[in-house]
């Protein structure tokens, strides 16, 4: 899988070189992503049925750049991105109704213990050398356990028919544009914390080492630092992504962070969007979103719609939308300036 | 105890049965495929939709045998193509997303039409008592499928022309090449026979309890585990690491009993890979 896209060779060159005009020029797409973003609600109004489903599509945007910090940048298959996030929406949640803690205090704690488990398998998996695929096993037998657990603890998680959280009752977190924008700052966020990376030295070892892992360990690139710094962050990430996306719903239950639902479709997403890129995950999180949203009637085939999708993308676009679409723009722009 | 040890065994058995032919193509074809499960439960339904037309057991069986090995087959050739052109951990990684792909597009299509559709086959009879512990008849069946199959397989393997060739490809590509093997033909053939070994793996299964669209993506996973603790491409790792993690999974339901019989075999699973990445009887990379 081609992760370095042909269209962002000459940005990535100048970010290395970091000019004024370069700091504009890489923070420039969060910018735009934001006010896109911004005009969803004015677009459709304080429609209940789209604002749910724009909620949805940008809490899954938030799960696909943390994904794509670890699977894109760093070469980690987290299989337990939903898991994560549970533990934290979980966790936070049952500390509110069980002691009646305030959500600035159970957040927090929810985001560290999902930062901190990223962090564990970033490590485990350096200190054991696992391939790639032997992350994705073991991350994934914790999501299995994870939603084991689920089922077993019901006298404190609800089991099956899932949880009601009593914080943030009443709060804007509750509503549907206040909690939109909250979420557009948490993308948007999120997005400046990958560029940040990658412009910083981090950047240079990420690219190094998902190109040649040996080779970038001989040049002196600190894998097993830079893999665990992108484990904690994604981790944290998809902790507060969790935490907060429960205390808008005001429930959670073990389909909110099913594997399927939640690992299956960001992974989707990212592959339609380009794993790699800075603004792949928004662009496929928008796009499955919409796509959804045709699919609806077809009921269970949705599902071998998606195979379809997947298997395309992966044997077809294996680089995604975005350095397809960023591709044949600076392909016709230097076709004219040839011509001209 | 022993009623233990004989339960863990035959679900064990069963577990290798399913791992085996994951383990094979990987060894083969340096691809894992996520599909397998799919590809099982895919026979069994077609199984199962004939013998509800009044088609003979027999018919069911062999629909389904031959339905798990056509799927593999047609994949093998089609959409697999692509894949073996790339190399190493590309390779796996690029198999792993299409295969993925491929279980959505079986399991989606089985969920719209047939998802109340099961592949059940039952033997009338008493409780057979072994070593003085009772055993139903159904899953000693079970048991029964999965030894012949994994006996035929290893002495396939160890005296046939062709499992010569292709344990020599498994262990040297570039060796097997120059002593005149095709490595793309026989990988193509251990294809057909993992859908094989899925077929016969839902028919064992439809003795023992049932096999629906619902359970495709537990078989899966089942299998990838077993493989991957029992070495990625290592046959008889597949078969150490079926029959553990079985009497595990039957000694921890005895012990503790209903869901955190499941996680303990997770934890068991997770142990050995961390304890020996390169799986139980899995050569070092």
């Amino acid at each position: 899988m081609a992760r370095t896209a042909p269209g962002e060779g000459p940005a990535r060159t100048l970010a290395l070189h970091p000019a004024r005009a370069g700091v504009a020029r890489a923070y420039a797409p969060v910018l735009v992503i934001a006010i896109l973003l911004a005009g969803v609600p004015l677009a459709v109004g304080d429609n209940r049925f789209y604002m749910t489903l724009a909620i949805n599509g940008l809490t899954f945007a938030a799960y696909a750049v943390a994904f794509n910090l670890l699977f894109g940048a760093t070469n980690q298959l987290f299989l337990c991105l939903g898991a994560l996030a549970g533990v934290s929406a979980y966790g936070s949640s049952i500390l509110g109704n069980e002691f009646g803690w305030p959500l600035a205090l159970t957040i927090p704690i929810g985001v560290l213990a999902a930062a901190g488990l990223g962090g564990l398998f970033s490590w485990v998996a350096v200190r054991r050398r696992l391939d790639v695929i032997f992350i994705g096993i073991v991350t994934l037998a914790f999501t299995l356990m994870f939603t084991n657990m689920l089922q077993g603890f019901s006298a404190l998680t609800g089991g099956e028919t899932g949880l009601r959280i009593d914080a943030g009752e009443g709060t804007f977190l509750r509503s549907s544009v206040a909690f939109y924008a909250l979420m557009v700052v948490v993308v948007c966020g999120f997005l400046t914390v990958y560029r940040l990376l990658e412009r910083s030295h981090h950047g240079w070892a990420f690219r190094a080492l998902t190109d040649d892992q040996l080779a970038a360990e001989l040049a002196g690139v600190d894998v097993a630092r830079y893999r665990i710094t992108a484990g904690v962050i994604a981790g944290a990430m998809l902790g507060l992504t969790g935490a907060l996306y429960a205390a808008h719903e005001g429930f959670v239950s073990p389909r909110t962070f099913d594997f399927g639902d939640v690992d299956v479709r960001t992974l989707v997403m990212l592959a339609f969007g380009g794993i790699g890129t800075m603004t792949g995950p928004v662009v496929g999180a928008a796009a499955v979103t919409v796509i959804d949203l045709f699919l609806r009637p077809l009921g269970q085939l949705r599902l071998l719609v998606y195979g379809v999708l997947l298997i395309g993308l992966f044997l077809g676009f294996r680089r995604g939308l975005v350095p397809a679409v960023t591709g044949a723009v600076s392909r016709l722009v230097a076709g004219r300036a040839r011509a001209g | 105890m022993i009623a233990i040890l004989l339960d863990g065994l035959a679900f064990g058995l069963q577990l290798s049965m399913l791992a085996v032919g994951l383990t094979l193509i990987y060894g083969l074809g340096g691809v894992l495929n996520l599909a397998h499960g799919q590809f099982a439960v895919a026979g069994g339904i077609v199984g199962a939709l004939l013998i509800g037309r009044g088609a003979g057991v027999a018919v069911g069986i062999v629909a389904a045998l031959g339905v798990a090995a056509l799927l593999a087959a047609i994949v093998d050739v089609s959409l697999m193509r692509p894949v073996y052109r790339l190399t190493g951990e590309r390779r796996v990684l690029l198999s792993l997303l299409v295969t993925l792909g491929i279980a959505f597009v079986i399991e989606g299509y089985l969920f719209a039409n047939h998802a109340a559709v099961s592949f059940n086959l039952s033997v009338p009879g008493p409780v057979v008592r072994i070593l003085g512990v009772g055993m139903r008849r159904n899953a000693l069946v079970a048991a029964a499928i999965a030894i012949v199959t994994l006996g035929v397989l290893i002495v396939f393997l160890r005296t046939t022309r062709l499992g010569r060739a292709i344990r020599s490809i498994i262990q040297d590509e570039d060796g097997a090449r120059l002593v005149g093997i095709d490595p793309g033909r026989v990988r193509s053939l251990v294809f057909v026979l993992s859908g094989l070994l899925a077929g016969l793996f839902a028919v064992a299964e439809a003795f023992n309890s049932s096999v629906g669209p619902d359970r495709a993506r537990l078989f899966t996973i089942l299998a990838l585990i077993v493989t991957v603790v029992g070495g990625l491409g290592s046959v008889s790792g597949a078969l150490v690491a079926g029959l553990l993690l079985g009497v595990t999974y039957v000694t921890a339901q005895f012990l503790v009993g209903s869901f955190l019989t499941y996680v303990i075999l997770l934890l068991a699973a997770v142990v050995i890979i961390l304890v020996r990445p390169s799986g139980l009887l899995g050569r070092a990379h």
